[in-house]
Order: C-alpha cells, then sequence, then structure tokens
C-alpha cells in the first residue's frame, strides 16, 4: 500500500470531500451552536419531569397543607369527602393521607411522601438547634469487594478474587492495608472522576439521611452515549460521502486511477477516523479521564466507522442509509452498555470498553490482558467490515441497484480463496454472533422467563445457524468449487468446525465467566458448561452437522438452503433445549 | 389536492418497498424492548421486595447499635451486631453483610456508611441504608424534640409502589411519542435531497404538480407516518396494560411537532440541497427545536401529564400553543414554496 497516495486522498476527502462548508453554512452551524448553549445551560438547571402528575384534595385544616403547596407535583383539586370516590383527585390530604387504590394512586402516595420530606428537610434546615434538627449525619464510602471467589465457592478466604483481578484496590477510611492488598490512603473520593460527581455516589463531609444519593446505577450508559453521540455526527458525514461516491458514477474516477482499492478506503476513511479518535479524546478530557480512556475508546470509533462504511455501500437510498446509521448507533450504544452494567462480574463487565473508561476515571492500573479483552471483538469485526467492504468497492457493486443479498455475497466471494476460507469466515463472524446474542439478551430480559427463554435459545439458534451458512450458501450456490455432494457436506464440516474452533478459544479467553449470574446469559451460553466428557464431543457434532445440512439445502438453490436452514435451526434449538434443561 | 396526495402516496408505497419503515419499526420496537430492561433494573433497585434473590442485610457497630437495629427492624431490613467496625468491615468483604453502619454519639449521631463500589445492587444497598438511617434520623428528632421549634411532619406509611409508573409515563411514553417525529423529519429531508442529487427533481417537476405541491405531498406523507406510529405505539402499550388516557390530545401534540419538524428538515434540504449539509444542520437544528420547545413549554411533560390523566387548562394551552406555531411555521413555509419554488 502506497501511503503517500493514501494521504494524498485522505487530504482530498479532508478538504474538498467531506462537507462543502460554505460560508453560509458554516456561519448557521456556529449561530446553532451558539444559541445551543444557553439553552442546554436552562435546561441543565432542572427541567420537572413530574410536575403536574398527580391530584390531590387538600382539606382545609391539613397540616400537610403547606408541603403540598410548596411542589409542584401535585395538582389541587377538590377536597371534599366523596372526591376520592368519585376519582376526580388520587389522593385525599386530611390528618393522614388516603390514596385510591390504583396503580396510579400508589404511584401519587409515594410522591407525596417525597414531597413530605423534602418538606420537612426545608422546615429543619430553619431550626437553630442544629442537632435536634439534624440527629443523625452520614459519611458515606464505597468499598470494593470481589465476590468471584465467594460465589464460585472457592478462592482465597479472604475474599480476594483469583489473582486479584485487575489489580483492583480496597480503601479503608484508616487507610491501612487489608490482607495484603494495596490499599490507597484516601477514602476513595479522590479518584472519582468528574463525573461521578454529577451522577451521586459521591459523598463530601457528612450529610443527613436525605441527602444521601445512591449512585445512578447506570453511569455506563452516560458514559456509552457521552462517546457514542458525538461521534455519531462525524460518522454520519463518512457515511454520506461514500454513499456519494455511488451516485452518478462519481467514484468512477478514483477507481480508474492506479490507486488500489484499498489505498482509495484507506484514504476516504483516515480523516474521519482522525475526527472520531480526536472527539473520543475531547469527551475524555472533559470528563477526566486519560489516554487509557481513548485508547478504549479506539475500537469503538473503528467499529462505529466500519459499520457506517458498509452501511454506505450497500444502502439504496439516503432514507435507507438514515435508518441503518440509526440502526448502528442505537446497536453500538447497546454493545457498551449491556455488559459494563454486570459490574459484579468482571469477565462480563469487561466485554465493554466502557468498563475500562470506567477503571480509568477511577484511576486504577489496567492490565494488557483486560484491554485486549475487551477491545479485540470490535477490532476483529471492524477489520472483517473492512475486509469485506473494500472487495466490493468496484464498479459491479458501486454503481448498480444489485439487491443487498447479491452484494452481500459478493464481498463473501470476495474472501474466497479456497475450501478453508470457510472456516476462516466462520471463526471471524464469532464476534458478531457474540454481540447479536447480547443484543437478545438485553432486549427479552424483561420478558416473563417462562417464555423468554425458549424465545432467547430459538433466537440463538436462528442467528448461530445463519452465521455459520451465509458463506457456505455463496460458495455452494454460485458453485465457487465444484458441485458435488460431498464437497458441500465439506464446506459445511469445515465450516461447523471452524465456528466450534472460534467459541472454544473465546472460552480459553475467559469471556464467559463460570460465574455468570444472569440466568438467562447462562442459559446462552450453557452449551459451553457440558460435564467435561461432552465439552468437546457433542457441541462440535452439532455444530458440523447443522452446516452441513444447510449446506446440501443450498445446492437446491435458495428455496432448499432456506429449508436445510430451517431444520439446522430445529436441531440447534432442540440441543439447546435439552442442554439447558440438563444443566438447570 | 389530487397531485399531494398522489406523491404522498407514492412516497409511503417507496418507504414499504424498500423496507426502510420496517427497519424503522425494528428500531423503536429494541428501544422500548431495551427500556423495559432499563426499568426492570430500577424497580429491582427501589424496591429490592419485587426481585427474587438475597436482600439487603446491614452489619451496624458503635454506640448507637441498639438503636440502629431497632430502627432496621421498625423499616423491615435484616441488621447484624458487630463489636466493632473493623469486624463488620471484614464481615462485609467476605460477603455475609451488603453494608456497614458505624456509629458514634458526638452531639448528633454520625455514622460512617460502606457501601460495595461500582455493584449493580449499590443503589439497591445504598437505598436500604438510606431508609434506616431516615427512620433513626426519625426516632433521634422524636427524643430530642425538646429542643425544636417546629415538629416535622410525619411521613405516611408508604404501599409497594413501583417506580416502573413513574418511569413508564414521564419517560418511555413521552420518548415513544416523539421518536418517530425525530425520524419524520430526518427521511423528510432525504428525500429532498435524494430528488436533487439524483437528478430525479427535473422528472418530477415535468408532471402537472406544481412545486409547493410536491414539497407539500412529502411533508404530509412523512409528517402522517410519524402520528401513525404514535398511534400504533399508544394502541400497543393499551394491549399491554398501559392506560394512556387522552390520546387523541396526545396525537394532536405529536402532528403539531411533526409538522414543525417536517418544515424544518424540508427546508434545511432546499437551502442546502445535498445530503451530508443537511443532515449535519437537521441534526443540530432539532435539537435545539427541542430544547427551545422543552424550556418554553416541556412537551415531554405535556405527554406525561396526558398520558397519565392529570391534563389541566395549562396543558391545553400548552397544545394550542404548538399547533398554532406549527400552523403557522406550515404557512410560512407554503408562502416562500409558492414564491421561490425549488429549482
Amino acid at each position: 500500500m502506497d501511503w503517500r497516495r493514501v494521504l494524498r486522498i485522505a487530504r482530498w476527502e479532508a478538504t474538498s470531500g467531506a462537507v462543502d462548508l460554505d460560508r453560509k453554512t458554516v456561519v448557521a452551524i456556529a449561530a446553532i451552536v451558539v444559541a445551543l448553549i444557553p439553552v442546554t445551560a436552562f435546561l441543565a438547571s432542572g427541567v420537572s419531569t413530574d410536575s403536574g402528575l398527580y391530584r390531590a384534595g387538600v382539606s382545609q385544616d391539613s397540616p400537610y397543607t403547606p408541603a403540598i403547596t410548596s411542589s409542584d407535583v401535585f395538582v389541587l383539586g377538590p377536597a371534599d369527602g366523596e372526591a376520592l370516590r368519585r376519582g376526580e383527585v388520587d389522593l385525599m390530604v386530611t390528618d393522614t393521607v388516603e390514596a385510591r387504590s390504583t396503580d396510579k394512586g400508589r404511584a401519587a402516595l409515594q410522591a407525596f411522601r417525597d414531597v413530605v420530606r423534602s418538606y420537612n428537610a426545608r422546615l429543619m434546615s430553619r431550626e437553630s438547634n442544629e442537632s435536634a434538627a439534624f440527629p443523625v449525619r452520614v459519611n458515606l464510602l464505597y468499598m470494593e469487594r470481589d465476590l468471584r471467589a465467594v460465589v464460585g465457592g472457592g478462592g482465597a478466604a479472604d475474599g480476594t478474587g483469583p489473582g486479584g483481578d485487575g489489580g483492583e484496590n480496597a480503601t479503608s477510611p484508616d487507610g491501612e492495608g487489608e490482607g495484603g492488598e494495596n490499599a490507597t490512603p484516601s477514602d476513595g473520593e479522590g479518584d472519582r472522576g468528574a463525573l461521578d460527581g454529577a451522577l451521586g455516589g459521591e459523598q463530601t463531609g457528612l450529610d443527613t439521611p436525605d441527602a444521601i444519593r445512591p449512585p445512578f446505577p447506570f453511569r455506563s450508559l452516560i458514559l456509552a452515549f457521552a462517546f457514542v453521540v458525538p461521534m455519531n455526527f462525524v460518522v454520519q458525514v463518512y457515511a454520506s460521502s461514500i454513499m456519494d461516491e455511488r451516485i452518478g458514477r462519481k467514484g468512477e474516477m478514483l477507481l480508474v486511477s492506479p490507486a488500489s482499492r484499498g489505498e482509495i478506503v484507506a484514504g476516504k476513511t483516515l480523516p474521519y477516523l482522525a475526527a472520531t479518535v480526536g472527539t473520543a479524546a475531547v469527551i475524555a478530557a472533559a470528563i477526566g479521564g486519560g489516554p487509557l480512556s481513548v485508547a478504549a475508546m479506539l475500537p469503538v470509533a473503528l467499529a462505529f466507522i466500519s459499520f457506517s462504511f458498509v452501511a454506505g455501500l450497500l444502502a439504496r437510498s439516503f432514507k435507507e442509509l438514515t435508518f441503518v446509521m440509526v440502526a448502528v448507533s442505537v446497536f453500538l450504544t447497546t454493545y457498551l452498555f449491556v455488559p459494563a452494567v454486570f459490574a459484579d462480574i468482571h469477565p462480563v463487565a469487561a466485554i465493554s470498553p466502557v468498563t475500562l473508561v470506567v477503571q480509568d476515571l477511577r484511576g486504577a492500573a489496567v492490565p494488557l490482558g483486560d484491554y485486549v479483552f475487551s477491545t479485540l471483538p470490535l477490532y476483529l469485526a471492524s477489520g472483517v467490515l473492512f475486509a469485506l467492504g473494500t472487495a466490493v468497492y468496484r464498479e459491479e457493486d458501486l454503481f448498480t441497484q444489485k439487491p443487498l443479498h447479491g452484494k452481500a455475497m459478493d464481498a463473501l466471494q470476495g474472501q474466497m480463496h479456497g475450501r478453508l476460507s470457510v472456516a476462516k469466515l466462520s471463526v471471524l463472524f464469532i464476534p458478531f454472533v457474540f454481540a447479536t446474542e447480547l443484543l437478545g439478551i438485553a432486549a427479552l430480559f424483561a420478558l416473563p422467563r417462562a417464555w423468554a427463554l425458549p424465545v432467547l435459545l430459538a433466537f440463538v439458534a436462528v442467528v448461530e445457524e445463519l452465521f455459520k451458512s451465509v458463506h457456505v450458501y455463496t460458495a455452494v450456490s454460485r458453485r465457487l468449487f465444484d458441485d458435488s455432494r460431498r464437497t458441500a457436506l465439506t464446506l459445511g464440516a469445515l465450516s461447523g468446525a471452524g465456528f466450534f474452533v472460534g467459541e472454544k478459544l473465546t472460552l480459553i479467553s475467559g469471556i464467559v465467566g463460570l460465574n455468570v449470574r444472569v440466568d438467562l446469559g447462562r442459559a446462552v451460553f450453557a452449551s459451553l458448561e457440558t460435564p467435561l466428557a461432552l465439552l468437546l464431543v457433542a457441541p462440535l457434532a452439532l455444530h458440523v452437522v447443522t452446516a452441513s445440512i444447510s449446506a446440501l439445502g443450498a445446492r437446491r438453490g435458495p428455496r432448499g438452503y432456506a429449508l436445510g436452514l430451517f431444520a439446522a435451526i430445529l436441531i440447534h434449538f432442540a440441543y439447546n433445549l435439552s442442554v439447558v434443561s440438563l444443566v438447570g | 389536492m389530487d397531485s399531494r396526495l398522489v406523491i404522498a402516496s407514492r412516497e409511503l408505497r417507496s418507504l414499504g418497498q424498500e423496507k426502510t419503515i420496517v427497519l424503522a419499526i425494528a428500531i423503536q420496537v429494541f428501544i422500548a424492548a431495551f427500556s423495559s430492561f432499563l426499568v426492570v433494573g430500577l424497580v429491582a433497585m427501589y424496591d429490592p421486595s419485587t426481585v427474587a434473590g438475597p436482600g439487603t442485610t446491614l452489619g451496624v457497630a458503635g454506640d448507637a447499635s441498639e438503636e440502629l437495629l431497632e430502627a432496621s427492624d421498625a423499616v423491615d431490613v435484616p441488621a447484624r451486631r458487630y463489636p466493632s467496625y473493623r469486624d463488620a468491615v471484614d464481615a462485609f468483604r467476605r460477603g455475609e453483610v451488603d453494608a456497614v453502619l458505624d456509629t458514634e454519639r458526638d452531639g448528633p449521631v454520625r455514622v460512617t456508611a460502606v457501601a460495595p463500589d461500582a455493584s449493580l445492587r449499590t443503589t439497591r444497598i445504598v437505598v436500604q441504608v438510606r431508609r434506616v438511617l431516615q427512620e433513626l434520623e426519625r426516632t433521634e428528632r422524636v427524643e430530642r424534640s425538646g429542643g425544636l421549634a417546629n415538629d416535622p411532619l410525619p411521613v405516611p406509611e408508604g404501599t409497594r409502589s413501583s417506580p416502573f409508573f413513574d418511569f413508564t409515563y414521564t419517560i418511555l411514553i413521552p420518548l415513544l411519542m416523539f421518536l418517530p417525529v425525530f425520524i419524520s423529519g430526518s427521511i423528510m429531508s432525504d428525500s429532498l435531497t435524494e430528488e436533487y442529487e439524483r437528478g430525479t427533481l427535473d422528472l418530477l417537476r415535468a408532471t402537472p404538480a406544481s412545486d409547493r405541491n410536491i414539497v407539500e405531498g412529502k411533508m404530509l406523507a412523512y409528517g402522517s407516518i410519524a402520528v401513525v406510529q404514535a398511534a400504533a405505539w399508544i394502541a400497543l402499550l393499551h394491549l399491554n396494560g398501559i392506560a394512556v388516557h387522552r390520546p387523541a390530545a396526545i396525537l394532536v401534540l405529536v402532528a403539531a411537532l411533526s409538522v414543525a419538524v417536517v418544515v424544518l428538515g424540508g427546508a434545511i434540504a432546499l437551502t442546502y440541497r445535498d445530503r451530508r449539509r443537511s443532515q449535519l444542520v437537521y441534526s443540530l437544528s432539532v435539537m435545539l427545536l427541542f430544547g427551545v420547545a422543552t424550556a418554553a413549554a416541556n412537551p415531554f411533560n405535556a405527554v406525561a401529564r396526558l398520558a397519565i390523566g392529570t391534563p389541566s387548562t395549562e396543558v391545553y394551552l400548552a397544545l394550542a400553543g404548538y399547533v398554532a406555531a406549527s400552523a403557522a411555521a406550515l404557512l410560512a413555509a407554503r408562502r416562500l414554496l409558492g414564491r421561490r419554488g425549488i429549482g
């Protein structure tokens, strides 16, 4: 790859290709951004989501009158005795409080309690005798404890995890070390980033019980949004730029030049990659992170860009591109957020690079192994997507309105140089399978377990069978190798074997911690926890058999493929069900 | 009138053909499902009795252990007494207790509370700690009431109410109502810039439809699907047992906002005529628009109050304001289109 060419294309892209920012546009954008500042400040100072939600009837002599009138949560309604029964109010406040026995009434009662509490706090703050008004003062500290050893039933007796993964420090207020770990002399407050202050979880000095703010549990969601949303703007422009090449054959000029496809793609991508990493760096600095946060977000930027690259190549219209980009943003945010929620269970939390950012904000050192573990799936996925996309960066696919699956198969075909490529592709698809299954867990988590579990198992079967068979279908239906049944079976077996190897590799590297508490997650990965004797044979057999079935079906064209795939999915689903019922 | 309807139906049909609307719906469904994931998590945080699993156990130590044990008992949180802070912390590390409360009487009762860091259960545990300490505060205030000029109001007994209710009406429903609106503006902008960039606009202008009809037809199409999607969500929520009151008023609000947003998207597309700049300016402008709308007459709160069934005159006034503003924007846009055209 000639880097001078790449840089030249990058320079063109950045200056004239990216966005035609004439003066009018720049002024407009600047004006909007400037106008956003006071609006954001105004909103940040407090927008009430719950003003005027409930109706209360307050009798004239009620002691609660000043409390209710001081808050805007309640709208005043008729105060006669029957108003509650007639449903005109949700609460009747006299000397006591009576609520309607509906969901809304109960919620109104809860809101009322909060209103009374904050009124009391204000009342007490006007008292002269402080120790009578606020007789309890709290200093809330957060201390780390690693429960993996406890849950697993083994491990060190002092409760530290095997090897003290990640070098987490425990702190204590009197600053002493405990049981051989390092203790930082601070009480844990100093190493919190700026973000934590806004999200609660930090106590400065002594406070009243009312003032305890539990930490916002979804700090990782905020972090995920904080990084993804600004990146989104840059990536939108990139996707548009890629798509633009396809309109009116504008991209033909570059294609006929001496620059290779790889150089063109690299050149066009470089400025946007720099911009997204730059954005990530700015945000990281704003929240108090360091180089580790930026390094953790680099694979995220790459993943975002690679998805947008493929989206720009395949979308058939601007509308389609918009939706696909929204879907990609949502997907990436979810991927970043869901694992990080399971902060108790390090192996699961470590899947998301946001956990690295969280650790960076805390000032903890992160071993290289952890970094690789968190980021490798994203790096691999980006690489695969770029490879697939670059393969179809050519005239037949750029300037035609071929159906999506045609272009997708072109991309896969570009990667198949021999029979072993089938196995290689199966391995390379593992990060995608994994991420999709993770999303499935997130989406189905809330549903009643009774049928969420079978639905999830079916989903897993569908996803895995699809990813195992698409490239085989491409190879067989396009007759990339010879047309015999034996070849089809060989390809199927290779695909299944490759998938199995990939799965085992992830198990060995510990992606699935053996103490996964989440029932559904346990079910998904249950096939990897079967008794040792079956550990190797059964899953391998499953993958090989199912992939072969869909391969045989593929020989008969799309309908045969659909039938074969369906059969494979059924078998896989049955297997999952039996494993889950065996393991419990 | 005819040509606008023709153009609108053509736009809608192309959405169906390209299956892009399917994608839009899939995204919204996913976001709704994902919100349920969040909500279940939230419920587990604040109301541990809804979640099967170990409750929170406290470890208490120090001068006011006796009172703390009484307070925990009063709010139904199991607690264990330890002879010293160090013992309690050891138990905490071993997972025998979930939080430690160490007390010292020094005028007021000074409590050092220790909770686990960065755990999914941290919030739940801290909420329980807060409940116990609030009860302690209450009993201590009663003890010391001689020193108080005003007595605090008694906080009434709570019933088991999930924050799900609150979250559903204040956040989930407004979000579901406004997401289609955002998307509509974006595809309105896209539909115009695509005509420019692919050169199909000239073909369209060669038809009997006037310039104004073309744009209005598109606005009609994309404005109406936002309302249809919102209506579908309301129906779906009803099926799931979540009552949405005043659906008509909510749909009027959604319609008003979608008119404003498609006018914005269309205006931007007509000004810049290429996708990249239009999308960039649209994203920023729509944020500003919603920011200003929220600051002026919070539409999220309006939807929440209508949906929960506590509307008031001020909500209806705000609604009227939105309708008026959107109508004005639409009329201004039509006049401008009539004069300038889209060439």
